[in-house]
């Protein structure tokens, strides 16, 4: 069973599964009205727009996959074709929000499409975690914080040493349990 | 996108400002037009309302 069938039959854009969900959730409770918010790897735009309707926050999303940031657009999603968080100012944002790509994947069994972008974590799980985490900073306002899901099978407590190494604090937010995995959002902060 | 973006969109290469070239509007929404960087000169395509803002090594290179 490849990552696709796992996931679905969707190939070009991940949809809304329970790790959006929880991460919706938390965004939820955790954000408010006038805070100025990017979701980096906002995919069919979902938790962007729940986060947009259930605080008030601007939610600006960004997508590597230009397949997603249509899907986004549609959805009403202000949406930029980005590099995590490359594209935008220092200090802009009370808080980045991450339903990263997570899995482990064995390099030979990868297949190449925006699918595999949106799931493959490389073979710790962890890669685009840990460029996402290396820059953040800079993007973020002095009280800002990070909403990042992390799954068992990406190993949470790796990712927490990780994001302290780079001046990060972190607590975990949510903590639910799915056949194949547990699901963690991690707030982080400076 | 809507203009106020402006303020927050950097340059990916640079982290720079950008300027509005050649934009198309529709009601308040840019729909059309080109993101110029003031430092390096770099310009990045806005279409479709969407401004793509990856740097130009990673425009290629990605699946279909």
């Amino acid at each position: 069973m490849d990552l696709a069938e796992r996931r679905g039959l969707e190939t070009e854009v991940y949809q809304p599964a329970e790790d959006s969900h929880v991460l919706a959730s938390v965004c939820g409770e955790r954000l408010e009205d006038g805070m100025v918010v990017l979701e980096v790897g906002t995919g069919s735009g979902y938790v962007a727009e729940r986060i947009e309707t259930e605080t008030g926050a601007t939610v600006v999303g960004a997508d590597l996959n230009p397949h997603a940031c249509e899907q986004a657009r549609e959805r009403g999603v202000e949406v930029i074709r980005g590099d995590l968080h490359e594209p935008f100012g220092d200090g802009v944002f009370d808080a980045v929000v991450f339903n990263p790509p997570y899995l482990p994947v064995d390099p030979e069994a990868t297949r190449d499409d925006w699918m595999e972008v949106a799931l493959s974590g490389g073979d710790t799980g962890r890669e685009v975690i840990e460029a996402f985490l290396t820059g953040v900073g800079r993007v973020l306002a002095p009280d800002g914080v990070v909403l990042l899901l992390v799954s068992s099978l990406t190993g949470v407590e790796e990712v927490v040493e990780f994001a302290g190494e780079y001046g990060f604090s972190a607590a975990a937010r949510a903590d639910e349990s799915f056949p194949f995995e547990t699901l963690t959002v991690l707030e982080l902060w400076q | 996108m809507n203009e106020s973006l402006l303020e927050i969109l950097r340059c990916p290469l640079d982290k720079a400002e950008l300027t509005l070239e050649d934009a198309e509007y529709d009601g308040d929404e840019i729909v059309s037009g080109t993101l110029v960087c003031t430092e390096c000169g770099e310009r990045y395509p806005i279409e479709d309302g969407i401004p793509n803002l990856l740097p130009p090594d990673m425009r290629e290179g990605t699946p279909a």
